[in-house]
């Protein structure tokens, strides 16, 4: 049941060219060099510490390694994420 | 960003550290609670280091009592902060209102009062003049009626065509232009005689009116009648009165002297200097470094350099650099003749300052007195003048 109307939300999505990550709640994530990582669309941290960051998200988890990692805000929707970043991966 | 850190200064916030285990649950919630955190920073296994407004650290309680962590205050940042420290050292607070107080104060007050542009009228009458009018050092600068003061400087002065009155900051800036004293107006029915201005032989009276009392190779003093406007009449008995006119041409005598020595010392650098520093803050002066100078004979050259001037402030603290140069001292003769010439022409330049406009010269005569060491020069010139000037009779 989930799994259709997941799909049916994706296809009005690419038929109305509605942004996914509003009309499906996935993860916007904009990354400013190797520096700066802002995450939206988050459902909390999983982990943190200074070289790794998970955060849950509706396509899996997030994982962030790199080297001195600064969560610079939390909210509700957004997370950014400062330090110097080496890798994003999604683990699902 | 600045700006934000800057309010998040005006408004204080507290860096707090978290002690715990589940502190990835404690971030969690405190994203749901829509608490504003920033800058979290892990700093070991067990603990975090997180920035927090005043506001969000008091409701942090009711998470801390779900997820079973500690957090702490660790450092106290801001303004309200800042003032709560205040609050304790009243005596700083207080003295800082009565810095301020002091200040205003103080510059409430005339200090000083300078006076531009007078040449023949003294500052101190100036000054007087304006006392009266309630104007002095150490008056309430707001007490001040320039308008009045002005008036009254141009009313009493008659020689003043133009006067301002300024303040800026605590000193008065009178500034006056003075126009050439006018001659004193005698009207033509009162009866006046015509005197001697200064000493000559006279040379040709023209009498208008009134009757001339000396005669061609006259020697007269200053102050003695020359046209006469009483009038003694055969007829009538008794004077008559009249306004006397005329032109009075006398030979006066105008004398200079130049006193030169003959052997003259010539300064001569030679090379060495020696530099030596003053602070100078206001009218005190600090000096660094010993004074003693190490020449003979110098010249000194002063330089002062303001350094903090910030346009359109000028603070008085300046540093004075004195530089002694030596010198060598040589005496050289000088040659009599060219030194002659050098002094007559001196002379005749002090001579022709002092000349009225309208004479003509008569005469020339340079005389020279050659001392041991000394030439005087005495140039005497003889011109031809009016002499007349009108004096109202007295009885």
């Amino acid at each position: 049941m989930k799994e259709k109307i997941k799909d049916m939300k994706l296809n009005m999505s690419e038929a109305l060219e509605l942004p996914k990550d509003i009309v499906m709640d996935l993860p916007k994530i904009t990354v400013i060099g190797n520096i700066e990582l802002s995450l939206l669309n988050h459902k909390g941290i999983v982990e943190y510490t200074q070289n790794v960051i998970r955060i849950n998200t509706n396509s899996g988890v997030v994982k962030i390694t790199g080297e001195e990692l600064v969560i610079k805000t939390i909210l509700t929707e957004e997370i950014i994420v400062t330090g110097l970043i080496d890798n994003i991966e999604f683990l699902s | 960003m600045l700006a934000i850190k800057i309010w998040n200064y005006l408004r204080g916030y507290v860096i707090i550290r978290i002690e715990g285990l589940t502190l990835e649950k404690f971030l969690n919630l405190v994203a749901k609670e829509n608490i504003y955190i920033w800058d979290i920073r892990r700093i070991d296994y067990t603990i975090v280091e997180a920035k927090v407004s005043i506001e969000g650290f008091k409701s942090l309680r009711n998470i801390v009592r779900k997820v079973k962590c500690k957090v702490y205050a660790y450092e106290k940042r801001g303004l309200p902060f800042l003032m709560g420290k205040m609050k304790k050292r009243k005596m700083l607070g207080i003295g800082f209102i009565i810095f301020l107080g002091i200040i205003f104060f103080l510059t409430s007050f005339i200090w000083e009062i300078e006076i531009l542009g007078n040449e023949k009228i003294d500052d101190t009458k100036i000054k007087n003049i304006l006392k009266e009018e309630n104007i002095y050092e150490g008056v309430l600068r707001y007490k001040i009626d320039e308008d009045n003061a002005k008036n009254v400087l141009l009313e009493k002065i008659n020689t003043f065509s133009f006067v301002s009155i300024d303040i800026e900051g605590t000193k008065l800036i009178v500034e006056v232009k003075e126009q050439d004293i006018p001659p004193e107006n005698i009207s033509d029915d009162t009866p006046c005689n015509i005197v001697a201005d200064k000493k000559g032989i006279i040379k040709k009276v023209i009498a208008k009116n009134g009757k001339s009392v000396v005669k061609e190779g006259d020697v007269v003093n200053k102050g003695q009648i020359l046209i006469t406007g009483i009038i003694k009449n055969d007829r009538f008995e008794g004077e008559m009165l009249v306004h006397a006119e005329g032109e009075v041409y006398a030979v006066t005598r105008y004398t200079h002297t130049v006193e030169e020595p003959i052997e003259k010392s010539i300064k001569e650098e030679t090379g060495n200097s020696y530099e030596h520093r003053e602070y100078k803050f206001g009218k005190k002066i600090i000096k660094f470094g010993s004074a003693d100078i190490p020449f003979k004979e110098y010249i000194e050259e002063v330089e002062e350099n303001n350094v903090f001037t910030i346009e359109p402030f000028n603070f008085p603290i300046s540093i004075i650099t004195h530089k002694y140069k030596e010198v060598e001292v040589k005496k050289v003769k000088q040659n009599v003749d060219s030194l002659k010439e050098s002094c007559q022409v001196l002379a005749v330049k002090e001579i022709n300052k002092v000349l009225p406009e309208d004479s003509k010269i008569v005469s020339k005569d340079v005389k020279y007195i050659e001392n041991e060491d000394k030439l005087t020069t005495i140039v005497i010139i003889e011109v031809m003048e009016n002499i007349g000037k009108k004096q109202i009779i007295t009885y």
